[in-house]
């Protein structure tokens, strides 16, 4: 069994061979002995290597006009972009997690065409490079965007390579090698029950982009390449299958074939959507295969021995699909503002009301036009009001996690003691991150806030402790509160995130009335509306056996479920980073 | 250029090839907006589309492609030609242009002609990418994460057909109709209805669930990746075949009447649906009018109509909090309860 540091060098000579068609590599790893060794070995390899900070701006990163060049000539004189020089090298990207959507966009753009479009020039290069995205990211923090993870075949994690394992480095490819393998590359022709049985294994582990087995298939063939072969052996395909397919696991493989298969770890009980989904899978007819079941059962064995552990405490805490990754990478909404945040490409505009002068995007706007102006006598550069350009800035909005605690007496007192833990850890969290608290709570016949959004710690543990217990359970009441409050904190551009506490047994109507049956629907009802807005929420069932209400609930909501059982401390925290990652 | 991909060897993503062929077949029904998960052959598909369909004519040396029938006097390069003598014609493939998401307003508009100022001092306009894409494609992928201002400025152009710079001293207009087409994930950003409402057709893709498709889509894709021209060649002649199958489309289409009762029906099912305004019964009718055209029908039918209508109406829907249905089956149901 390799472990990680030797699937690291083996991604070293993969790269090598082929960085383009493999995407690139993901490398998970703060700043170690380790990671450092793999870099340098990296810029070793002999492929041009470009550093790419996360900040660049389009015109460095497109290319564009060479602005004093420019000016001095009289000419249009092209500066070459970033992307564009690194073709057919590497681009590597430091704190690739912090990379910004419109950055990340076009960084994708230029990789998946193989070429980039200058700026203002219209003059288009190739930039067929491979990635190298470093993610420095914390256990807490929403991690590299998962559009970008998606295209790199390599995904590597050296977090834990001690610095005695460090020093095993693996020897890179000569020139002449290079070349032999590159020719050898070109001749490997897969067969049909290969690309099957790659399909076949990621089907299994509910992979379902297509790029995933397309990119196995890829490193299965520069592998076999590199151990000098024309043709594709089980081997290539482990290896492809370990280092391609396994981390991109989404749910354990549930037919027979597990069974043959030595499990890493006891099957866990993934949520219900991943069962259902697997539930179809096997309805589906499978179709009659012609190759030998062995073939992808020693894949899929592979595959499932380099599990990540994580993954299991992922399909515990019932990640959907979509939401396990985070989408951009950011947490609480961006919005558009003139005077701060992070700078965004400038535009035409007069600097009024607020707005900066972006001097240098003037320049450039004016720098070509001088010809065409008079100027008056002594004046060096003409610039008139149409060169304009300002500055824009974007800013990432405050959150502000809204607490809904069911203090009813279906809440049972031990259970609403556990939940008021649960909360201060929570706040803990929240504290750390800079977010506001508000705190509402509900029993018999209203709602309340108990708390309005504070930054202080102290003040709301204070109004948690003195929270008394017992009455109804009004759920549509609490969801309309928690609605309404929700949208007062976005009209102040702070992005609202519900977390409730409760065990989702409404027996008290939104006026206030008993009866059980009315009060669930409103409870839908109202759990609808929130939905519909939009909002982010989890919803933690405090019931000691859940009935499966409050799940309900927190699905129409279109939110996170997550029952106290499982609510260890660590899990809760990690909840809140998926919930906060959306 | 990037070698693209051919259109007859996509497997798998028949509702967006569908679609597709349909605004080839008749520009005017609109745009096309995939939404849908990584890694499904979005971007794959719209690129394929400018090899399949067959070249313009188009007036020699004018910058917009105008084709050489038109004597709207729309395109003052067209008239600044004619003027001068002989307009020659000369034929060129459909362009599908993509338009990047960081493109600067410049790029997009068409700015002033740098290189002819500098050098000549002359102030000349250079076409952007609204001016190529006219008579073609205009194709925005990730169009959820466009910046606001392109947003707005498509939004415009797309509705008039028109593209009017004045800026930089410059004072120009010029033709720039093209088919929009959108993709992106929704789960990373909402559209604005107003560019919402510029798509004629909505499709939703997915990954197939099916392992032999799921295999096939492999196998040819790496079949391409491996060797591109050898690929094309191999499929050029089911991409003639489509080719040939758009345009006897496109011929038989003013020829096919919609039975007046099959309008009363669009008119119903968008009254029921409560879509706004009568763009979404026009575009219904024109899509059903295209798609039954393709099929190579006499007369357009309430089965056309069946097929067409979730993906002409599901995006102008408005979302009910009260119904957690997707959009397509409320379209549907809708039809179910219309047409019997």
């Amino acid at each position: 069994m390799r472990d990680a540091w030797d699937l690291a060098q083996l991604a070293l000579l993969l790269l090598q061979v082929d960085p383009h068609s493999l995407g690139g590599v993901w490398l998970k790893a703060g700043y170690s002995p380790a990671r450092q060794t793999w870099l340098a070995q990296l810029h070793a390899l002999g492929l041009p290597v470009t550093r790419m900070p996360h900040h660049i701006d389009q015109e460095r990163m497109l290319g564009g006009i060479d602005l004093s060049v420019t000016l001095a000539q009289g000419r249009v004189v092209e500066q070459m972009g970033l992307l564009a020089q690194a073709d057919q090298g590497l681009v590597v990207v430091p704190m690739s997690e912090k990379l910004s959507p419109q950055t990340l966009a076009m960084l994708l753009q230029a990789h998946d065409q193989g070429q980039v479009h200058a700026l203002a020039i219209g003059a288009t290069h190739a930039s067929r490079f491979g990635l190298v995205a470093l993610d420095e990211s914390q256990e807490d923090e929403p991690g590299v965007a998962s559009k970008l993870k998606e295209r790199l075949a390599l995904w590597i994690n050296i977090d834990a390579v001690d610095i005695a394992k460090s020093q095993e480095k693996i020897e890179h490819l000569s020139a002449h090698e290079l070349a032999e393998v590159r020719a050898l590359l070109v001749k490997i022709q897969p067969k049909e029950e290969e690309m099957r049985a790659l399909c076949e294994v990621a089907f299994a582990l509910g992979i379902d982009s297509m790029r995933a087995p397309l990119l196995a298939l890829r490193l299965a063939c520069v592998h076999a390449a590199i151990h000098d072969r024309a043709f594709l052996e089980e081997e290539d395909l482990r290896i492809a299958a370990q280092m391609v397919l396994s981390p991109r696991a989404i749910s354990m493989p549930y037919n027979q074939d597990t069974e043959s298969v030595p499990s890493p770890e006891p099957t866990p009980q993934p949520d219900t959507s991943n069962t259902e989904q697997d539930a179809e899978q096997e309805d589906a007819p499978t179709p009659p295969t012609t190759e030998p079941e062995s073939l992808v059962d020693t894949i899929l064995a592979a595959a499932l021995a380099s599990l990540p552990p994580k993954l299991l405490d992922q399909l515990l805490l019932g990640a959907s699909k979509s939401k396990l990754q985070s989408s951009s990478g950011n947490s609480g909404q961006a919005h558009m503002s003139r005077q701060r945040g992070r700078p965004l490409s400038p535009r035409l505009g007069r600097p009024t009301s607020g707005a900066r002068l972006h001097l240098l995007a003037t320049l450039r706007a004016a720098a070509p036009k001088q010809k065409l102006r008079t100027k008056h006598a002594g004046q060096k550069i003409a610039i008139r009001t149409e060169d304009f350009y300002i500055q824009r800035f974007a800013h990432k909005a405050a959150s502000c996690i809204i607490v809904a605690m069911d203090a009813s007496g279906s809440a049972a007192l031990a259970r609403l003691a556990e939940a008021k833990g649960a909360v201060e850890i929570l706040l803990q969290q929240s504290y750390a991150r800079r977010d506001s608290v508000c705190v509402i709570a509900f029993r018999g016949a209203q709602a309340q806030t108990l708390l309005p959004a504070t930054r202080s710690l102290v003040r709301a543990k204070k109004a948690l402790a003195g929270l008394p217990g017992g009455g109804g359970t009004p759920i549509a009441l609490a969801l309309k509160h928690a609605t309404e409050q929700a949208q007062a904190l976005q009209r102040q551009g702070i992005t609202p995130l519900l977390v409730m506490l409760s065990d989702g047994k409404a027996n008290v109507t939104i006026d206030g009335v008993g009866g059980r049956t009315q009060a669930q629907a409103d409870a839908l009802q109202w759990a609808k509306q929130w939905a519909t807005h939009g909002f982010t929420s989890l919803w933690i069932d405090t019931a000691v056996q859940p009935t499966g209400q409050a799940q309900e609930l927190a699905n129409v909501m279109q939110g996170r479920y997550l029952p106290m059982p499982y609510v260890a401390s660590q899990r809760l925290a990690d909840a809140m980073q998926f919930a906060h990652a959306r | 250029m990037a070698k693209t991909f051919p259109f007859a060897a996509i497997v798998g993503q028949d509702e967006m090839g569908m679609a597709l062929q349909i605004v080839a077949v008749d520009p005017t029904v609109g745009g096309v907006l995939v939404l849908g998960d990584r890694g499904t052959g979005k971007s794959t598909a719209v690129r394929a589309l400018a090899d399949l369909l067959p070249p313009i004519d188009v007036v020699q040396a004018c910058p917009y492609g105008c084709s050489p029938k038109d004597s709207s006097g729309a395109c003052d390069a067209c008239a600044e030609l004619k003027q001068n003598g002989k307009v020659k014609t000369a034929k060129r493939p459909v362009p599908v242009v993509d338009l990047p998401l960081g493109a600067t307003e410049d790029r997009v508009v068409g700015a002033l002609d740098l290189e002819k100022a500098l050098s000549q001092g002359v102030k000349k306009f250079a076409p952007g990418l609204l001016a190529q894409a006219n008579r073609g494609f205009l194709y925005i992928d990730e169009v959820n994460l466009l910046e606001d201002h392109l947003v707005d400025l498509l939004i415009d152009v797309a509705a008039s057909g028109e593209n009017v710079v004045e800026r930089e001293g410059l004072s120009v207009r010029h033709p720039a109709k093209f088919v929009l087409i959108g993709s992106g994930n929704p789960e990373e950003g909402e559209l604005r209805p107003q560019l919402l409402d510029r798509f004629g057709l909505s499709v939703e893709v997915r990954t197939p669930q099916d392992l032999d498709i799921r295999v096939q889509v492999v196998k040819r894709r790496d079949a391409f990746d491996r060797d591109p021209e050898g690929f094309k060649a191999q499929w050029s002649d089911a991409n003639t075949k489509l080719r040939q199958r758009i345009l006897k489309a496109q011929k038989s289409l003013p020829a096919l009447e919609i039975p007046d009762d099959l309008l009363h029906t669009c008119a119903k099912v968008c009254h029921a649906l409560g879509t706004d305004g009568l763009r979404a019964e026009l575009t219904l009718m024109r899509a059903t009018r295209a798609f039954a055209a393709l099929s190579g029908a006499k007369k357009v039918s309430a089965t056309h109509l069946r097929k067409i209508a979730p993906l002409a109406l599901r995006h102008r829907l408005r979302r009910n909090p009260l119904d957690d249905t997707g959009s397509g089956e409320r379209v549907q149901r809708c039809l179910q309860e219309v047409l019997g």
